[in-house]
C-alpha cells in the first residue's frame, strides 16, 4: 500500500499489484463479464448495488459484523473478537472493494444498504437491557439472533415499550429494527465470540465402517442407474410437452427400482446431468427419455468409474432435485422438468460438503445434534443468505448418502477424494465387490452370483433366467418363461444347457436340466408366418388345444388342415395372445427360416457438456485476460493528456459520476435543459442509481435529481 | 425419503433415525463373510462356509428363513420379524451389528436406518395394568402418541385421556386395540400381565420318555415370554410343547385344535404323556359336549353358526381358564381371531409348522396371539435325528392319446382333474407299492373316484370325508399297529394325523399345488422311524405321480420349488424307467 492515501476508488485499483485484482475478479466475477476497460470503469462496476449484494452475501458473520462497525463508524477493534481476527477480516473486505482508503470506509452503497440508527448511547445500554420486562426481552433476543427486521404497527405492548427505551428503532410506519449500539451490547453480553463459528456437533465412528456403508450406498446407486436406463433403452418414458417426466413414469420408475419417488428422482436427476439421459425418439414415442449413446460408454467403465461419473454430476448439478414430487408455487414439480436449476444450488452443496470434509477422518456428524449445529455452522458463514436455502442442507446430506459420499453420516475417503478432484476410483474399488464368473445352481431353480457379474455374463443370464433380488449378489431364477425368452433370442436347448454347466461352480440340478428340455420339447411346436398369419404343427393335438384354448375364439383361428390354423388377425395381436395361452410358437420369415426376436434397444445423442476442469481453467484464463485489458485500459487512458479530467461517452460519464460519488468529489456538468439548451453545473454528486444522478448543486444550494441521458460531459473544475 | 437426519429441535427422546451407536468402532468388519445382505431386505447365507453356523444363530432371531435349499438360504427382513427380536429382547443396534458383522460385502445404509427405524416402532406404545383405571396405554413419546389415538380406528377402542401421555383403555378392547396398533405401524408392548386362570394341577409323566432339548426350550421360552408362537416343523413333537406349557401353567387349560380326529389324538398323548386321567379331559366337538379341566374343542365347533349368532361361543367363558392352546394356528379361521382378541387376559400359545398364512393375516397372529417365542429350522431337527429324512421323488407319466384329446378339448376348470385323475397313474402308483411292499404306505389323493378306484385296484382301505370318525379310528389305530399296510386317504388325513411307522407316501392328486398341502403331507412321513441295524435311518419316500405336459406338470413346479426350498432333494423320474 502506497504512503499516500488514495484519491479515489480507481487510483486505489490502480495502485493495486496484478495478483490482487485476480483475487477481487474471482471472488466477484460479475465484475469481469464484460470486461471493463480501464480501473475507473471497474470502480464505477464495484459501487454498483446489485453487485454489492451478491459480494454481501458471500460473507460469514465475523466479516458481516466488522463491515457493519465500520459502516456505523465504530472502531472494529472493539468488537469481542480477536484482533487479528479482526484484521484478516478487514483485509477481506478491502480485497473486496467493500471498503478502502485510509482511514478506511465502506464503499457508499454499502452504508446504504447496512447503516442501522446508532440507538441509545453504549454506555447506557447494558442498563437498558436489564430494565426490559421479559416478554420485551424475548422479542429483542429473537431479532438479534435471526438479524432480521420486526415488524410494528404502532400498538401498545412490549415492542412500545423497547422502541420507547430506544432499544429498537423504528425504520419506517410498520418495521422497527435493533439499533447498533443495542446490537453490539447484546454481542458483548454474549458468550460466543465472533470470531469462533459454532463447532459441529460429532461423534467417533470407525472410517473403514463409513467407508464400507458408504461403498455400498455407492454400489446401490451405479446398480440402480444401470437398471433403470436399461429398461429406459427398451421402454423408454413419453416426456411431457413441457420437458419433464410424468408423474406415473416416475413412480413407475421408483417401482422398479424397489425405492422411495425421491431416491428415484435423484437417480434419475443424476443421471440427466452425467448426459446419460435425453431426450430422443423411438418407435413408440415422439419424444421420450431415453439412455445416450454416452450410457453405452459409461457401461464400460468399471463401477467404481461409472461411480465418479454420477458423484461428479450430482456435484455439478445446479437443479433442486429435492423438489421433484413435491409443489413450487402451487404447482407440482416434475423430476426432468426444464425449470428446476438455482444458480446457488451447487454452492450451498459445496459448502455442506466442504464443512463435513473439515471434520477428521475418525468423525461423523452426531447422531441427533449434528445436522442442528451444521446449519448454525452455515448460518455463521452466510449469515446473509436467504434461510429458505438453508432448507436443502437436510436433502443435500441425504443424497450425499445415498450416492455414497458419505455412510454413517460421515465422509467417505472415496467422497473425500472425489471433492478434492482426485481419482476416487482406486480407494472405492478396494471396498467393492470383485466382479465374479461363476454362479451357485440350487434345485430350486434359483442361480445365485456370489457378487457383481462380468457384463458379458450377467447379459446373457439375465436373458435365460429372471432376476428376483439384486444387491451385492444376484438371485436369478429359471422359469419355462425365461428359457422360452432365451430359445426366443436364438439359443437351442443344448447352448443354454452348455452355458449353465459352464458358469455354475456346483453341479447342474436335475430338475433344471428337466425344465429346458421340457420347454425346448413344446418350443416351436407351433410355427406361426406372416404373410398369411398362419399356425401350423405337426401335433395335432396342440392345435386342437389351441383351437378349444378359453378366448381362442377373439383370435378368429380356422382349422385348415390337420396341421395348419390360419387367422386374419394380424401377427403382432396374434403372437402374444398364444403365448398368453401358454404355447410357444416360433416365427418364421419369408423363407422359412426362423426369425429371431430381440426387443430393439434406443439410444439418444448425448449432449455436449464441458467438464467442470475445463471450465475452471477457462475461468481462470478469463480473469487473467481481464486482468490485462484493464491493465491496457489504464495505460491508454493514461497517455491521454487530460487523463480523468473529462468525459463525454456514457460509460466514461457514469464512470466518472460514481467515482466522484465516492470520493466526494466536485465535478462541472454538462446538463440538457427543459428548454433543450445545454447549461454547465456544478455539483457534488451523492449517488448513482436507476438512470438518475443525485447530487448537490451549487446553483440551486440543495440536492436534486439529473437524469443521465441528458448529461453531455463531466469535467473536473479547473 | 427417510431422511437419516431429523428436524433440528425434535426432541424425541431417542434418536430413531439414526444407526449409530458406539459399538461400532469395536468391530471390524469381515470381507468374507457368509452373508450377502440385499437391497431387497433378503439375507443370503452361504452354508458351507465356516461361519455359517454361527452367523445362521446371529440373524435367527430377527430372520425369517424364507428358502433353504443346498447350497445358499436365503432369509427375509420383514417388520414382524424384527418385532418379534424385540419382544425376544433384541435391539437394532445388535442387529445391525450382526449384519455389519458377517457381511460380505457393503451393507446398504438405507437398509440399516430401515432396520433401526422399524425395530424402534415397537414398544414405543405400551399397555400395562394400571390400580385405579384398569388398563391403561400409555407412551413416552408424545408425537406417536398423539398419532395413534387420533387414529379413525382407534379412536372408539379408547376411553378418558388421563394425562399427555396414558389413555384408558377398556379391557374388551385390549386385543382389538393391539391389532389396530399393529396395522398403524406402532406395535404396542402388552405388560398388563394375565390372570392365572382356576388351578388344576398338570404334571409331565416322564417315566417312560423325556421332553427333547428342543421341546423343553420351546416350552421356557414360551412361558418366559407369556403368550406367544412356537414354530416346529410336522413330526418335531408339537403336542409335547403344548403338554409342557400346560404343566407349567398348572391351570385349566383350553385347546383348540382343527378336527375331531385330531382332538382325540391329543387327548391320548396328554393321557399317556401327563398326569391327567381320561376323566379330567373332555372333548368338545360337533359328537359331545365336555367342558372339563382341560377341554379339547374344534375350530369347526366354535365357528358353527346358527341364525347369525355362535352358540357355543360361551364355552371360551365356561371356566376361568389358564392357558389356550391353539394347534396349527396357520389354519386358525377369521372368527377365531376375533374370539381371541377377547381373551387377551389369558395366556395363549400357538403352534404350528409354519407362521406363512395362504391369507397373509400372519399380523393377526402377531398382534392376537403373540409373537414368535421359539423357531428351529426343519433341517437341524432332522440333523438331530427328530424327524425322518425324506426322499422326494416325482414320477411322469404320459397321458394316453385318447385321454390327451380329452384333455386338450376340456374346459380349463376340468383339466386339472383330467390330468390328475389319469388311469395311467392307477397303474404306477401299483408298481410303487409292489416295490415298498412290507413298508406301511399311504397313497394320498383328492378326488374320490380316484381312490375309490385305486383302492379297488389296490385292494386296500380307503378313509375319505364321509367315513365316520369311529371307522377312521380303527383303520389308522391298525395302520400303526402294522395290522394294515396301505391305506388310501383323501385330504382328511391332511392335518395333526400321528402316523408314526408311515415310510411310505404316494400322492396322485393334490390342491393345486399348494406349498401348505404339500408341508402337511410331507409331514405325515416326517415322525423318526426305528432305526436299522446298522444306525441308519432309512429316509422316507414321498412319490408324487404327474402327467406330464399338462396343468398337473406345472402345479408339480410349485411343489418341487417347496421342497427343494426346504432343502429336499428332489428327483424327476420317467415312469419307464422305474
Amino acid at each position: 500500500m502506497p504512503s499516500a492515501a488514495p484519491r479515489t476508488l480507481a487510483d486505489q485499483f490502480r495502485t493495486w499489484p496484478d495478483t490482487q485484482l485476480t483475487t477481487l475478479l474471482e471472488a466477484r466475477p460479475d465484475l469481469a463479464t464484460p470486461a471493463p476497460h480501464d480501473s475507473s470503469q471497474l470502480a464505477a462496476r464495484v459501487v454498483v448495488k446489485a453487485s454489492v449484494l451478491r459480494v454481501l452475501d458471500s460473507l460469514d458473520a465475523l466479516e458481516l459484523t466488522v463491515l457493519q462497525a465500520v459502516v456505523q463508524g465504530t472502531d472494529p477493534a472493539e468488537l469481542p473478537a480477536k484482533p487479528d481476527a479482526v484484521a484478516t477480516a478487514l483485509e477481506r473486505l478491502e480485497s473486496l472493494a467493500l471498503v478502502w482508503g485510509s482511514p478506511t470506509r465502506p464503499v457508499l452503497v454499502v452504508g446504504e444498504l447496512l447503516r442501522l440508527p446508532a440507538g441509545p448511547p453504549a454506555g447506557e445500554v447494558t442498563a437498558l437491557l436489564e430494565a426490559a420486562s421479559a416478554p420485551a426481552r424475548q422479542i429483542l433476543d429473537h431479532l438479534h439472533e435471526t438479524g432480521a427486521d420486526g415488524r410494528w404497527s404502532g400498538g401498545a405492548g412490549p415492542t412500545a415499550d423497547l422502541v420507547e427505551a430506544g432499544l429498537l428503532a423504528r425504520i419506517d410506519d410498520r418495521h422497527v429494527t435493533v439499533p447498533w449500539s443495542v446490537r453490539l451490547g447484546l454481542r458483548l453480553a454474549d458468550d460466543r465470540r465472533l470470531d469462533e463459528p459454532p463447532e459441529l456437533a460429532t461423534s467417533e465412528r470407525a472410517q473403514p465402517m463409513v467407508d464400507r456403508a458408504a461403498a455400498g450406498a455407492a454400489f446401490e446407486f451405479v446398480r440402480r442407474t444401470e437398471l433403470l436406463l436399461d429398461r429406459w433403452g427398451t421402454h423408454p418414458p413419453p416426456a411431457l410437452k413441457a420437458g419433464g417426466l410424468g408423474v406415473r413414469e416416475l413412480r413407475a420408475a421408483a417401482t422398479l427400482l424397489h425405492v422411495e419417488v425421491d431416491v428415484a428422482a435423484l437417480v434419475i436427476e443424476t443421471a440427466a446431468a452425467a448426459g446419460l439421459v435425453d431426450q430422443g425418439m423411438s418407435d413408440s414415442v415422439d419424444a421420450g427419455w431415453l439412455p445416450t449413446d454416452l450410457y453405452d460408454a459409461w457401461q464400460l467403465g468399471s463401477t467404481s468409474e461409472r461411480w465418479g461419473t454420477l458423484a461428479r454430476a450430482w456435484l455439478a448439478n445446479p437443479r433442486l432435485v429435492s423438489a421433484v414430487g413435491g409443489r413450487i408455487a402451487d404447482k407440482p414439480v416434475n423430476a426432468l422438468s426444464p425449470d428446476l436449476a438455482r444458480n446457488w444450488q451447487v454452492g450451498l452443496r459445496s459448502d455442506v460438503l466442504d464443512e463435513l470434509g473439515r471434520l477428521p477422518a475418525d468423525r461423523a456428524l452426531a447422531a441427533g445434534t449434528g445436522v442442528a449445529s451444521l446449519l448454525d455452522r452455515m448460518r455463521w458463514r452466510r449469515p446473509r443468505r436467504p434461510a429458505m436455502r438453508l432448507h436443502q442442507v437436510g436433502p443435500t446430506l441425504v443424497e450425499a448418502a445415498l450416492l455414497g459420499v458419505t455412510g454413517l453420516d460421515g465422509f467417505s475417503t472415496f467422497g473425500r477424494q472425489l471433492i478434492a478432484g482426485g481419482d476416487a476410483t482406486k480407494s472405492l474399488d478396494a471396498l467393492l465387490p470383485a466382479p465374479v464368473d461363476h454362479i451357485l445352481l440350487q434345485a430350486d431353480l434359483t442361480a445365485i452370483a456370489p457378487g457383481p457379474l462380468e457384463h458379458d455374463l450377467a447379459q446373457k443370464l439375465s436373458l435365460v433366467a429372471d432376476v428376483e433380488s439384486r444387491g451385492g449378489a444376484t438371485v436369478y431364477r429359471f422359469a419355462a418363461s425365461s428359457i422360452r425368452r432365451a430359445f426366443d433370442a436364438g439359443w437351442s436347448a443344448g447352448e443354454v444347457h452348455d452355458f449353465v454347466a459352464a458358469t455354475s461352480r456346483t453341479p447342474v440340478p436335475q430338475s433344471l436340466t428337466y425344465l429346458v428340455d421340457d420347454v425346448s420339447r413344446r418350443f416351436g411346436t407351433l410355427r406361426a408366418g406372416h404373410a398369411e398369419s398362419f399356425l401350423r404343427s405337426d401335433d395335432e393335438t396342440a392345435l386342437t388345444e389351441l383351437l378349444h384354448a378359453p378366448g381362442a375364439d377373439a383370435l378368429r383361428l380356422r382349422r385348415i388342415a390337420p396341421t395348419v390354423v390360419i387367422s386374419d388377425v394380424p401377427l403382432g395381436t396374434l403372437l402374444p395372445r398364444i403365448r398368453e395361452l401358454g404355447m410357444a410358437p416360433v416365427v418364421e420369415a419369408v423363407d422359412g427360416t426362423v426369425r429371431v426376436a430381440r426387443p430393439d434397444v434406443f439410444r439418444a445423442r448425448s449432449p455436449r457438456r464441458r467438464p467442470p476442469a475445463e471450465a475452471g481453467a477457462r475461468a481462470v484464463a478469463r480473469t487473467g485476460a481481464v486482468v490485462t485489458a484493464i491493465r491496457a485500459g489504464d495505460r491508454a487512458s493514461a497517455s491521454r493528456p487530460n487523463r480523468g479530467a473529462s468525459a463525454s461517452s456514457p460509460t466514461d460519464v457514469i464512470a466518472m459520476l460514481r467515482q466522484a460519488a465516492e470520493s466526494g468529489e466536485q465535478l462541472v456538468i454538462g446538463y440538457v435543459g427543459d428548454d433543450g439548451t445545454v447549461a454547465e453545473r456544478m455539483v457534488t454528486p451523492e449517488r448513482v442509481e436507476g438512470g438518475r444522478l443525485t447530487a448537490y448543486d451549487e446553483r440551486s444550494d440543495s440536492s436534486r435529481h439529473f437524469a443521465i441521458h441528458r448529461i453531455t460531459a463531466v469535467s473536473r473544475p479547473g | 425419503m427417510r431422511s437419516l437426519f431429523p428436524d433440528p429441535g425434535n426432541s424425541a427422546p431417542a434418536n430413531p433415525r439414526s444407526v449409530g451407536s458406539d459399538s461400532y468402532e469395536k468391530n471390524t468388519p469381515m470381507t468374507d463373510g457368509p452373508l450377502i445382505v440385499q437391497s431387497d431386505k433378503t439375507l443370503l447365507l452361504e452354508i458351507d462356509h465356516e461361519q455359517a453356523d454361527a452367523c445362521r444363530k446371529a440373524i435367527a432371531p430377527f430372520a425369517e428363513l424364507e428358502r433353504s435349499p443346498e447350497h445358499i438360504h436365503t432369509y427375509r427382513l420383514t417388520p414382524l420379524g424384527l418385532w418379534n427380536a424385540r419382544a425376544a429382547g433384541h435391539d437394532a443396534e445388535q442387529v445391525v451389528n450382526v449384519l455389519l458383522t458377517f457381511s460380505r460385502y457393503a451393507v446398504p445404509h438405507a437398509l440399516l436406518v430401515d432396520v433401526a427405524e422399524t425395530m424402534d416402532r415397537y414398544g414405543r406404545l405400551r399397555l400395562d395394568k394400571h390400580p385405579v383405571h384398569g388398563l391403561v396405554l400409555s407412551s413416552v413419546d408424545k408425537a406417536v402418541f398423539e398419532e395413534v389415538i387420533r387414529a379413525k380406528k382407534v379412536a372408539g377402542m379408547i376411553g378418558e385421556r388421563i394425562d399427555a401421555e396414558s389413555v384408558v383403555v377398556h379391557p374388551s378392547q385390549r386385543g382389538n386395540l393391539k391389532q389396530a396398533l399393529l396395522k398403524l405401524g406402532w406395535p404396542a408392548e402388552d405388560f398388563a400381565g394375565y390372570v392365572d386362570g382356576e388351578a388344576h394341577a398338570i404334571a409331565l409323566d416322564e417315566s417312560e420318555w423325556t421332553l427333547r432339548p428342543y421341546q423343553r426350550e420351546a416350552a421356557d421360552s414360551f412361558w418366559h415370554g407369556g403368550s406367544g408362537v412356537v414354530v416346529l416343523p410336522c413330526g418335531a413333537g408339537k403336542t409335547l410343547v403344548g403338554a409342557a406349557a400346560m404343566a407349567q401353567a398348572q391351570a385349566t387349560t383350553l385347546i383348540l385344535v382343527t378336527n375331531t380326529v385330531s382332538a382325540r389324538q391329543w387327548k391320548s398323548e396328554l393321557v399317556r404323556r401327563t398326569s391327567l386321567t381320561e376323566d379330567e379331559i373332555g372333548e368338545y366337538s360337533g359328537a359331545k359336549k365336555e367342558v372339563k379341566p382341560v377341554t379339547i374343542a374344534t375350530y369347526q365347533v366354535l365357528t358353527m353358526r346358527r341364525k347369525g349368532v355362535y352358540p357355543h361361543l360361551e364355552l371360551l367363558d365356561a371356566k376361568d381358564w389358564g392357558l389356550i392352546v391353539y394347534d396349527e394356528v396357520h389354519l386358525l379361521p377369521a372368527p377365531i381371531f376375533r374370539m381371541t382378541a377377547d381373551l387377551q387376559a389369558r395366556r395363549r400359545i400357538g403352534l404350528t409348522a409354519t407362521l406363512v398364512r395362504e391369507d397373509g393375516r400372519e399380523g393377526d397372529v402377531f398382534s392376537l396371539i403373540g409373537p414368535k417365542r421359539y423357531d428351529a429350522p426343519w433341517k437341524d431337527i432332522e440333523s438331530q435325528g427328530w424327524i425322518a429324512p425324506a426322499d422326494c421323488v416325482e414320477v411322469r407319466v404320459t397321458l394316453p392319446e385318447g385321454e390327451r384329446l380329452a384333455y386338450a378339448t376340456a374346459e380349463p376348470e376340468e383339466r386339472y382333474r383330467l390330468a390328475a385323475c389319469t388311469h395311467a397313474k392307477v397303474l404306477i402308483a401299483e408298481q410303487l407299492v409292489k416295490q415298498h411292499q412290507g413298508e406301511p404306505t399311504l397313497v394320498i389323493g383328492q378326488y374320490l373316484e380316484q381312490l375309490d378306484e385305486l383302492a379297488e385296484h389296490l385292494g386296500a382301505p380307503v378313509i375319505k370325508g364321509e367315513t365316520s370318525v369311529k371307522e377312521r379310528e380303527r383303520l389308522y389305530a391298525g395302520f400303526r399297529s402294522g395290522e394294515i399296510e396301505l391305506l388310501v386317504v383323501s385330504k382328511v388325513a391332511n392335518f395333526s394325523i400321528d402316523l408314526p411307522s408311515a415310510a411310505v407316501a404316494i400322492q396322485v392328486s393334490g390342491s393345486f399345488g399348494s406349498r401348505q398341502e404339500e408341508a402337511q403331507r410331507l409331514g405325515r412321513l416326517l415322525r423318526p422311524k426305528e432305526k436299522a441295524a446298522d444306525g441308519t435311518q432309512k429316509p422316507a419316500r414321498f412319490y408324487t405321480i404327474v402327467s406330464r405336459d399338462t396343468v398337473d406338470a406345472d402345479f408339480a413346479q410349485n411343489r418341487q420349488r417347496f421342497l427343494a426350498e426346504q432343502g429336499y432333494a428332489y428327483r424327476i423320474v420317467d415312469a419307464a424307467d422305474l
